[in-house]
């Protein structure tokens, strides 16, 4: 009977209680939205760190990533590379030679991160020759080929064909430079990435660096980027001499930006959801004060109060259990249309900070049904009161009269 | 000897102020089994504040109230709310139906709450709107039923719960003169036939007219207690 006079309560206001039922879908819809986005933007950043920068997990000689010394290489990462690719989850592995180098065109110079790579090792690992928009992917077999960004390229006035001298220091330490053609233009979609890095082929940059064999990094990616903390510990383990590292640990920030990205997202939704239980709490503070003399009959002829509280409780939860599943479905309905067309944010700005222009927005089951059982502990908390004030009510001062 | 359903002694309402007022004023009251008995007096004499005490609606000031020897004054509100279902009968001057809820559902509503078992329920909702008239009019909902009709669910209401007794304040107040007859009539039938105890507070001459015994206060003072025949 409670549920049958809770459910007929809330029909009474048509108008009011549509008006909640919508501002609690639009609530959801909104939170769940911001987080999507916020998720969507996350999880392109991460794909791109991944990806594009730091694969899932790395070897280094220990300091070479603060110092970057020609000398810090690893002699016996052909033997590495093997092994690792053992694994079932390894889906490649690319040995980088590095120098932090400096590149002069006809225009300017500046520095610059040359990576010196076997192409189709790297081509699997961070799919960079699927970036290239102009020319090849060191496919013409020309001498000194280079593979430049689209910032590069018009910071230094270069395109296709251009010349350009790279100079780096040798395992010696002393200062060498070698002429290279531009070949290819990439665009990674990551500003900063493309300002930063260029390619070579890593026997060209082997024979400027004077290094025989070895390389400064290997790079590893999985199939599971999950795998990538579990495996960095298990050949940290097997290799004490190097510093084997998972991407969360190489990028800078990253770990901090991915821990503190859920809870940002629990303010967001919480501010929204703020807003959403003042919304329910008026209305039902405005429901019960319209039925005080009601409840007070209820409570004379002889309903207790904690019947009294669940009814009010039920008609809020009511109110959500069909509010909910609209904003659900709205939200699902917004989030897989936004989650292909993409949001286009207008400018570069965001790809200069490292993050994509475009941002598809994704949110993962759990982070639905978190935001769900948000909004209904949200709902459950706005009917509080409300049902508080209905049973501090005294049966003859709301009716008047027996 | 007949069984005393209410008993008050010495019942004393007062509300406290710049000037204290007294509502009621050591009203010594005794109800008997089966009596149809009116408290009438002016507008503020109290009758509807003693009403409210004999009914576990009103906390007295002082002296005591009995209920089939059961002492209100020293109860809790959850235990005063579980002893108005089980021992009184309300009907209310402006009837108070739950407007979402129908004839049928209304009247069923008090036996819900004392956990009676569905076909005793369905049989005595049955019953009860049969003997109020309103068999036809089960699965209207307020809005759809005369004042009259609705005062009668409520008596129905009232009665469903088997009470000790029926308190009815001003029942007759809102109705027209036929329905207010029409009321009148069920109420007395089912004093005389199934020995239902009413107590009325009212102001209506047709109801003290049929009333068997006429409480009169004034001031909050009980200044006259008639029996008729």
């Amino acid at each position: 009977m409670l549920l049958k006079i809770a459910w007929r309560n809330i029909w009474r206001n048509r108008t009011r209680s549509i008006v909640v039922i919508t501002a609690i879908a639009i609530g959801l819809l909104a939170g769940v939205f911001a987080s999507a986005f916020m998720q969507g933007m996350m999880r392109q950043k991460i794909e791109s760190v991944i990806k594009l920068e730091m694969s899932d997990f790395q070897f280094h000689r220990p300091q070479f990533t603060e110092e970057y010394l020609p000398k810090l290489f690893i002699p016996n990462s052909e033997a590495i590379m093997a092994e690792v690719e053992q694994e079932p989850a390894v889906a490649g592995t690319s040995g980088r030679l590095i120098s932090m180098g400096m590149v002069g065109s006809a225009r300017r110079s500046g520095a610059i991160r040359i990576m010196g790579i076997d192409p189709a090792k790297e081509a699997v690992v961070t799919g960079i020759d699927s970036k290239v928009v102009e020319g090849d992917f060191f496919e013409t077999g020309k001498r000194n080929p280079v593979l430049i960004s689209r910032k590069v390229a018009d910071k230094y006035g270069v395109e296709l064909k251009s010349k350009l001298v790279l100079t780096v220091q040798d395992v010696e330490g002393e200062i060498i430079a070698g002429a290279f053609r531009v070949v290819g233009i990439y665009e990674s979609g990551n500003g900063m990435f493309d300002e930063m890095n260029i390619y070579v082929q890593q026997d060209d940059l082997r024979a400027l660096m004077h290094i025989e064999a070895g390389v400064h990094e290997i790079a590893v990616s999985l199939t599971d980027h999950d795998l990538a903390e579990p495996l960095a510990t298990k050949y940290q383990a097997a290799y004490p001499d190097l510093q084997v590292q998972p991407w969360l640990d190489l990028a800078a920030g990253m770990r901090f930006m991915v821990e503190a990205l859920d809870v940002y997202l629990y303010y967001i939704v919480g501010i929204i959801l703020l807003a959403l239980l003042f919304s329910i709490l008026n209305t039902m503070l405005m429901a019960v004060l319209e039925r005080m003399r009601e409840i007070g009959v209820l409570m004379a002829v002889g309903m207790s109060k904690a019947r009294i509280f669940v009814m009010i409780m039920l008609e809020t939860v009511m109110l959500t259990m069909i509010g909910g599943p609209f904003g659900l479905l709205l939200s699902y309905g917004f989030v897989t249309y936004f989650g292909e067309a993409g949001i286009n944010l207008g400018g570069a700005a965001y790809s200069d900070l490292g993050f994509a222009a475009i941002v598809y927005p994704y949110l993962d089951a759990r982070s639905y049904l978190e935001v769900t059982m948000m909004v209904v502990v949200m709902a459950v908390i706005a009917a509080v009161y409300p049902a508080r004030k209905a049973l501090k009510l005294i049966p003859v001062e709301a009716i008047r009269t027996i | 000897m007949k069984n005393i359903v209410v008993e008050t002694k010495a019942l004393t309402k007062t509300y406290e102020g710049i000037v204290p007022v007294y509502a009621v004023r050591g009203a010594d009251v005794t109800i008997e089994d089966n009596e149809f008995t009116a408290i009438i007096g002016p507008s503020g004499s109290g009758k509807t504040t003693l009403l409210n005490m004999i009914g576990g609606l009103d906390r007295p000031t002082s002296g005591s109230i009995k209920v089939n020897g059961h002492e209100l004054t020293g109860k809790t509100d959850s235990e005063l709310i579980d002893f108005r279902l089980k021992h009184i009968g309300f009907v209310f001057q402006s009837y108070n139906l739950i407007p979402v809820l129908t004839a049928k559902e209304n009247t069923e509503f008090i036996m819900l709450l004392q956990k009676i078992p569905k076909a005793q329920r369905d049989a005595r909702v049955e019953q009860l709107l049969r003997e109020v008239g309103l068999a036809d009019k089960m699965n209207k909902r307020p809005t759809e039923l005369s004042g009259g009709q609705q005062q009668r669910v409520a008596v129905a209401r009232a009665l469903a719960s088997k009470p000790d007794f029926v308190l009815a304040d001003e029942p007759t107040a809102n109705l027209d003169s036929a329905s207010a007859s029409n009321l009148l009539d069920i109420m007395a039938r089912l004093n005389q036939e199934e020995g239902i105890t009413f107590i009325f507070s009212t102001h209506d001459q047709r109801v003290i007219d049929r009333a068997r015994r006429v409480i009169t206060l004034e001031d909050g003072v009980i200044v006259s207690d008639e029996r008729k025949g």
